[in-house]
């Protein structure tokens, strides 16, 4: 998510309202008011509009919304006549360039802070941190076009910016800040893209520093865009946020041209939208100059086109319009949620319950009646709970996550009982008898299935109690069972069965171990059983 | 007044013949032990009607040295019996109680030596000491000298003197019931008819039982459960199905771009796992490229099979929803699925890596955004949440998307859960022609402020004493 601070005095005079109308509505084109503070306010919107992640992003859809100013904004775009060349030894490095010329803007702090922070959350939120785009701004009038983006040997040196002494390209991966935290995009590559000007002065080493040289200043007048990465699309969205951005505040667009077509041309996109469609999906009866209307509300241009249509410009900011149904959100936006009629739907089902479910249920009713309270341990354990402590060995299939948080949690229970001692230990100095169970889900080799454990400790707890208990909850679920001697090392010996189902061992019984008491720090003795609910009769095979 | 019990009764009566009397005295009357006496004595003090006097005495015990000193005279005494005119210290020295009774005589000056000769000091003897071994007394100064010599040991004796009050007299005149009290009946006290004049003890009400636990549901398994049965009762089909899912059908299918934050390994766990892609995955690529044959321009750039191919715990239960509908694409379809999903986030107090999503899909032919609202609304109005409001939000899989938020005195808006109609690049490479709308929601946010907990972890490392504690009727007033 991306928290945009907007400065009250430059949001009014950008929306030409005040701030209270702003901030109300806000967030009903779809962002959170985060902190309100005396100058400015912090405002969350979500990753899929880049093009709000500034104050003239936000002004403009917040024109359009509050009717100050409808329909496509116009962004007229001439010719610089500056040229970039592009070295083909790029194509398997960094292939996608964007560039433009931005001329006349009027930076103050604010302007300077809000340009350079809707860099950074593009660089998040298109640019995947950078490795799918990156982007650089220049002062231009430091540096001689025609521009050149290049692979150069990685020993070329350049004073980044920040630093006022030159340093290799392999230097800076190593030393500088940025360097070291986006060196593992172009670590790998024998040369590195760097852009240079007709001089050979270094206004980029994309994706990781500008030059020094170009560093742009509350004095800047004219801004050099240069936009690299690896995905066009991408690449030209962040130029077309970033330049639409420029212009809001008063800045002029110029293109350049890059493999001989100018770019960018800021020109809306073109779609032809049904009516009937949108009205179905949303639930409302749309005309086409209805949702014409809405449509200028939200920026584009909307013009009904026959009976059913809509013809729609797309402003080029609008990095989230991939499909129709991406504009009829907008349709909904500008009519208001609030104002949607909220019906249920009215086909006549039947609710079903899963069987899985039923079981589990039914099989916690028996566990409650026999005095037993439920617990819900996590499903994410470790090797050391669910065998070390059993003495027990690996349970064949079990899944070790490959990049756990913490020690405490690298695989997925394969059974149940463990994670009840466990539940013993951290209840230790609570009042005795505790005769706690649980029902869930374990994995074995991806599959998910259900197991059920109880456990009773108290200074009398035994065999006995393991033996009747574990009969009365498999009786209870119809399990038709045979016991036959255990040799499970978690349990005392001649104090334990298998639960046996058609020669198929599901289950086992009797009273736990000393040493597995002792590891898991218990003083009395524990009378359990755990089994395989997929024994239940007719337990669906998923 | 509380109830006697019939011992207390018993002993009131005694009293009302013994006045007041030592608790030893009483017990052998009543044919009793001593403290059971005192106890009685201190339940009917606590009534006011007894008084119950507690005497220290202190006594004294001869040890085997004293008992035989007793018999036969202290040492001093003995020897001195040997002490006759012209006497020889070497006479007495044959004397067995020599060493002890030498050192007593002369310390006390009952002997004179000269030279080699003893005489009698005249006019003493020891017949004082031999007096204060008979009688020991805590006032007599010889009785603390016998006691440090190791013939005499103090004991200390508690006495109670129990005695009735002018209340418990006063009850006693009035005749008490002291027929055999029954505490529980017998079959044989019902059956034959016994129990109809059976004197049946009265219980004091007053007293807490001794607490006893219920096994019982977790209660965060009601919630979940009262989840199920709201979605049960508004036609929901319920879903089931494995934790592990493959990418493909996790995140591709629903249209997640592979290279999506997501999708990273900091965010999602995976394994070393692998399973085959389904029949027909080459739509779902197509779409991921190219938008297939939508109006969607798709994501461009490129989609690699070994990345669908993964296994990762799921991320949300909308994995099931989604296999759910690819194999039920006919409408209409109304699930529901309630399970465990997994997040790679540090765990602390509001933070879990696993935790409970409730996830709804309502797919027919006419279904709207609208309707969407309509199911949410209901569902949380039946939950308790009076108010719902809905705004505009973004998930990667659902346009147009939006968030729910319910009203809770006291805390204000609290934002529930993610919903929309899921993008037809999910629903057309799985042969689905109808809008599918979706929803998802936290189930421990609710279970939070439910239970009043402050650490989520309690939810799954739960104290019993909480869990023993927790009714499993509690009452729920505007949803919580």
């Amino acid at each position: 998510m991306a928290v945009i601070t907007l400065p009250y005095k430059y949001l009014e005079r950008l929306t030409r309202t005040d701030r209270k109308t702003i901030l109300e509505k806000v967030p009903l084109i779809g962002s959170d008011v985060e902190r309100i503070e005396e100058d400015h306010a912090d405002v969350e919107f979500f990753p899929d509009r880049p093009d709000l992640f500034s104050p003239e992003g936000v002004a403009r859809a917040m024109r359009g919304y509050l009717g100050i100013e409808t329909g496509l904004p116009s962004y007229p775009v001439k010719p610089s006549g500056i040229k970039f060349t592009v070295d083909p030894q790029l194509a398997e490095i960094r292939p996608v360039l964007g560039a433009a010329v931005i001329r006349g803007v009027k930076f103050d702090d604010e302007s300077i802070q809000s340009i350079m922070s809707l860099q950074e959350s593009l660089h998040w939120a298109v640019g995947r941190g950078r490795s799918k785009v990156a982007i650089g701004i220049h002062d231009m009038d430091t540096v001689r076009p025609p521009f050149h983006y290049i692979a150069s040997p990685r020993s070329r040196g350049f004073i980044p910016l920040d630093f006022t002494e030159k340093m290799t390209m392999d230097e800076i991966l190593e030393k500088h800040p940025k360097g070291r935290d986006y060196a593992k995009i172009v670590k790998d590559f024998p040369l590195f893209p760097l852009i240079v000007d007709d001089d050979d002065h270094v206004l980029s080493f994309p994706p990781i520093i500008n030059g020094e040289r170009t560093r742009v200043t509350i004095d800047t007048k004219n801004i050099l865009l240069d936009t690299t990465g690896t995905d066009k699309r991408a690449v030209s969205v962040a130029v077309n946020i970033i330049c639409t951005a420029m212009a809001e505040a008063g800045a002029t667009i110029e293109s350049v041209e890059i493999g001989g077509v100018q770019t960018p041309t800021l020109a809306p996109a073109e779609r032809i939208i049904s009516v009937s469609e949108c009205s179905r999906i949303l639930g409302v009866d749309l005309t086409p100059a209805s949702m014409a209307g809405l449509l200028r509300r939200m920026r584009f241009s909307a013009e009904p086109a026959g009976a059913d249509k809509v013809k729609v410009l797309v402003p080029c900011y609008r990095a989230d319009i991939m499909h129709d149904w991406d504009i009829f959100e907008d349709v909904a936006i500008a009519y208001g949620y609030d104002k949607l009629e909220s019906q249920p739907p009215r086909t006549f089902t039947v609710g079903k319950p899963h069987p899985v479910q039923v079981n589990a249920v039914i099989a916690r009713e028996i566990f409650t009646g026999l005095g037993y309270l439920e617990v819900m341990p996590f499903t994410l354990t470790n090797e050391e709970v669910l065998y070390k402590r059993m003495q027990r060995p690996e349970t064949n299939g079990v899944l070790h996550v490959m990049h756990p948080i913490s020690i405490e949690n690298t695989v997925v229970r394969t059974e149940l009982l463990p994670l009840l001692l466990e539940f013993l230990t951290i209840n230790r100095h609570r009042e005795l008898p505790q005769r706690l169970f649980t029902v869930g889900d374990v994995v074995l080799d991806c599959r998910t299935h259900q197991q059920a454990a109880g456990v009773s400790t108290h200074p009398d707890a035994d065999f006995s109690e393991a033996y009747a208990t574990a009969d009365a909850v498999l009786h209870e679920l119809s399990i038709d069972y045979t016991i036959r001697e255990s040799a499970d090392p978690a349990f005392i010996d001649g104090r334990r069965g298998d639960i046996m189902v058609t020669g198929k061992k599901i289950g086992v019984f009797g009273e736990i171990h000393p040493a597995v008491l002792l590891a898991f720090e218990l003083e009395h003795s524990v009378a359990a059983f755990e089994f395989d609910l997929r024994a239940v009769p007719g337990y669906p095979a998923l | 007044m509380a109830e006697l019990t019939q011992n207390e009764k018993r002993l009131l009566a005694t009293l009302e013949k013994e006045q007041k009397a030592d608790a030893e005295h009483l017990a052998s009357v009543m044919g009793a032990t001593k403290e059971a006496v005192v106890q009685w004595a201190n339940l009917a003090g606590d009534k006011g009607l007894a008084g119950v006097e507690r005497i220290v005495e202190k006594t004294f015990v001869y040890t085997d040295e004293g008992k035989a000193y007793l018999k036969n005279g202290l040492p001093e005494t003995q020897l001195l019996r040997f002490v006759l005119p012209g006497t020889q210290l070497a006479d007495l020295q044959k004397h067995d109680v020599f060493k002890i009774g030498f050192g007593q005589l002369r310390k006390k000056g009952l002997v004179n030596v000269e030279g080699t000769s003893v005489t009698k000091t005249p006019g003493t003897s020891t017949d004082a000491d031999e007096a204060a071994l008979k009688n020991p007394s805590a006032s007599d100064p010889k009785t603390k000298d016998l006691i440090k010599r190791g013939i005499l040991q103090e004991s200390e004796a508690v006495r109670y003197v129990i005695s009735a009050t002018p209340e418990g007299r006063a009850l006693a005149a009035q005749g008490l019931d002291l027929r055999e009290e029954t505490g529980t009946l017998t079959r044989e006290q019902i059956l034959s008819g016994a129990w109809k004049t059976a004197n049946l003890r009265k219980y004091d009400v007053s007293k807490l039982p001794k607490k006893t636990y219920p096994g019982k549901i977790h209660p965060y398994q009601r919630i979940i459960g009262e989840m199920r049965e709201i979605l049960l009762e508004m036609g929901f089909t319920e879903l089931y199905g494995d934790i592990v899912q493959q990418s493909f059908w996790n995140f591709d299918a629903l249209f997640q771009p592979q290279d999506h934050p997501a999708r990273e390994m900091q965010d999602t766990f995976y394994l070393n796992e692998t399973l085959p892609l389904p029949e027909g995955y080459e739509k779902v690529k197509a779409m991921h490229i190219s938008g297939g044959d939508t109006s969607s321009t798709g994501w461009g750039g490129i989609w690699k099979e070994e990345k669908a191919e993964q296994c990762v715990l799921r991320t949300h239960t909308t994995s099931l929803s989604i296999q759910y509908l690819a194999q039920h694409p006919n409408p209409p379809v109304k699930a529901f699925a309630v399970g465990r999903v997994y997040r790679r986030e540090t765990i602390d107090t509001t933070h879990l890596a696993e935790f409970e999503q409730l996830e709804g899909i309502v797919m027919d032919e006419n279904v709207t955004f609208g309707n969407l609202l309509g199911t949410l609304r209901e569902f949380y109005n039946r939950m308790g949440f009076e108010s719902v409001r809905f705004k505009p939000s973004f998930y990667p899989y659902t346009e147009p998307s939006l968030d729910a938020e319910v009203y809770v005195d006291g805390i204000g808006w609290i934002e529930m859960g993610g919903a929309g109609v899921f993008r037809e690049e999910v629903t057309a490479p799985l042969g689905i022609k109808y809008p599918v709308l979706a929803w998802g929601l936290g189930v421990s946010r609710i279970a939070m402020l439910r239970l009043g907990l402050k650490d989520l972890r309690l939810l799954h490392k739960s104290d019993v004493a909480f869990l023993r504690e927790t009714p499993s009727l509690r009452p729920t007033k505007g949803g919580i």
